[in-house]
């Protein structure tokens, strides 16, 4: 029995349509269900994220049978009229399998080579295996996928390096610092962009956070949700002598740290090195102290910088992944390229 | 060398495994060649000063291939052995087993141990430096933005200060503790203490430099790229007067 795929992504669809058809995690188990007993599929697995909606399922229809009954069993469970612009895409073997492949690596993903996908295709597999909604086919198929999303994330570079501003600050901490564990942060305004980078830090071991706002409230707020302690924006200079890094975020005209102020505070904490990530538009640090031994002062250009060269160096991968995809599915799936459905896909985004 | 240029050219973003292996595999064979020599000339292989340069050479290999067994330091290798490389050239090109004159008392197990201790003390300071380098690059190019000092698989920069403080405290013990035996041995064959000899004053002012440098380091936060640079020149400074010094000193040679 071939193994197809119908479904839409951020590719094919915009989030307006995508959240029409997303299935709620208590609502797969009964959808798996019903799509076994309608006969549509032997067996199934049902992937939703919120940038994709995917029924792969093992079918003893014809391809073009196949596409329509569960094109349909999409519009019916969610209620919706059929019309042209949904954008689901169909796939017969062995696309579908290149398919499958493709979106565990995270090469079907809207930050290329992102790993969160891989979580959420091993989840949505073991929901339909408890719920025995999966037979061999089915389980072949996202085993081996698995094992390929491992393959390339070793042998290539589709997954390396940071393509967020936050993730880059992280990176560039583990340049300077031997551990983030006994690392303490201060966030100097209370933005997005600084909480972000805030988390990413936390999330590598930084072991205390201080907020400083113009609106005590505001950091006050941050500083509990990040498990941290918020301070008077006027008293950030006092507690400056224990800071390894710094991120800054406010929304004031002018700098808010300078040289001349810098100069004495590295005094005070013995020269040991400083990350200051000036996130801020207008620039909250004054470029200057970059001069200044043991600082390493980064702005939100030069994260981005960072961040969009490791995005090109990805890119550059796809081909050679690709290829290993291919390689793959005709190794372990050797009967899909010849099979019936053989170049069977009905691709919304071509 | 070769090897490490190419790890250069690349950025220093592959995994240097090869050059660890490739750097053992020269240990081995030099750990062998040095045994057959001391068997073969029925002494400790510190004769003279291109025996002292190979034994060196050896010695920051071998601490090299220590430290650099985890991945987090193996890069060191790649900036070693342009180092080893370029010793040991040098070594060979100068011919230094031919004008090395009268060897000293290496039959002595005393002295011996004397040399060894500090000539191992000079391969720790020389691999202490070339932490030093990878200090200064890595530090030039966050400072710079260069796109390398994230790309490359070097270690981060807080490490390297750290391996170079802990290599030079390593070193300054073992000078420490080859130097304590000098006025023995000087006792023993000159019948003085102390004798106002060009190396001894030479060793002493080593001894006194990386006296310096530990206590700045440690006591008056002279961190950074100063200690780093501070290591570099200190060992430089080693190396462009091990030489005349040896060829000055009677009781050493070296």
């Amino acid at each position: 029995m071939p193994i197809v795929v119908v479904g839409l992504s951020h590719h094919s669809s915009p989030v307006t349509v995508r959240e029409r058809f997303a299935f709620s995690e208590s609502a797969i188990p009964v959808a798996l269900q019903q799509l076994r007993q309608s006969g549509i599929a032997a067996e199934a697995v049902i992937l939703s994220t919120c940038n994709r909606v995917e029924i792969y399922a093992s079918t003893q229809l014809s391809a073009s049978e196949a596409f329509a009954a569960l094109k349909r069993f999409f519009h019916e469970h969610h209620n919706c009229p059929e019309f042209h612009e949904d954008g689901l895409y169909a796939m017969g073997e062995p696309q579908s399998l290149e398919h499958l492949f493709k979106v565990a690596s995270g090469m079907d993903s809207m930050v290329l080579g992102e790993t969160e996908i891989l979580g959420q295709l091993k989840k949505a597999y073991d929901l339909a295996l408890q719920h025995r909604h999966t037979g061999s086919r089915l389980n072949k198929a996202f085993q081996k996928a698995f094992n390929v999303a491992k393959h390339i994330r070793t042998e290539t570079n589709i997954q390396r390096g940071s393509v967020s501003v936050g993730s880059v600050a992280v990176e560039l901490a583990e340049k300077i610092f031997t551990s983030l564990g006994d690392r303490s942060v201060m966030v100097i305004g209370a933005g997005a962009t600084s909480e972000k980078t805030a988390r990413a830090l936390l999330s590598r071991g930084a072991h205390s956070i201080i907020v400083s706002n113009r609106s005590f409230d505001r950091a006050e707020l941050l500083a509990k949700e990040l498990g941290g302690r918020a301070i008077h924006f006027e008293e950030w200079e006092r507690d400056f002598a224990q800071i390894d890094i710094v991120i800054s975020s406010t929304s004031a005209p002018h700098y808010v740290l300078d040289r001349q102020k810098l100069t004495p505070l590295m005094k005070l904490r013995k020269n040991r090195p400083l990350l200051l990530i000036d996130i801020a538009v207008p620039r909250d640090i004054e470029p200057e102290v970059n001069f200044l031994e043991n600082v390493y002062l980064y702005n939100i250009d030069d994260l981005q910088a960072i961040a969009d060269d490791y995005l090109r160096q990805r890119h550059e991968e796809i081909v050679r992944c690709e290829a290993i995809i291919r390689e793959k599915v005709r190794s372990f799936f050797p009967q899909a390229s010849t099979g019936s459905m053989a170049g069977d896909s009905q691709l919304a985004f071509e | 060398m070769l090897y490490s240029v190419f790890l250069w050219r690349r950025g220093f973003r592959e995994d240097n495994r090869i050059n660890y292996f490739l750097l053992l595999s020269g240990f081995i064979l030099h750990t062998g060649s040095m045994v057959w020599r001391g068997l073969a000339l029925q002494r400790c292989p510190l004769g003279n000063l291109y025996e002292a340069m190979v034994f060196v050479g050896w010695g920051m290999v071998g601490v090299y291939l220590l430290v650099g067994f985890g991945a987090r330091l193996r890069f060191l290798g790649a900036f070693a052995s342009a180092v080893l490389f370029g010793s040991g050239v040098v070594s060979l090109l100068l011919g230094m087993e031919l004008n090395s004159g009268a060897a000293p008392e290496t039959r002595n197990g005393l002295a011996s141990l004397h040399g060894a201790l500090i000539l191992l003390s000079y391969g720790a300071f020389g691999l202490s430096s070339i932490a030093g380098v990878m200090y200064v690059t890595q530090e030039r190019d966050l400072k710079m933005h260069r796109k390398r000092a994230i790309f490359s698989l070097m270690p981060p920069i807080e490490r390297l200060e750290k391996v170079m403080s802990r290599l030079l405290l390593a070193g300054f013990i073992l000078l420490t503790v080859g130097l304590s035996m000098s006025p023995v041995l000087l006792k023993r064959e000159y019948g003085v203490y102390f004798k106002l000899e060009p190396k001894l004053v030479w060793s002493l002012l080593v001894w006194a430099i990386y006296f310096g440098l530990i206590l700045l380091h440690g006591r008056f936060a002279q961190t950074g790229r100063r200690f780093a640079w501070g290591a570099i020149g200190s060992f430089v400074f080693v190396l462009l007067t091990f030489w005349g010094v040896n060829l000055l000193s009677h009781a050493h040679n070296p």
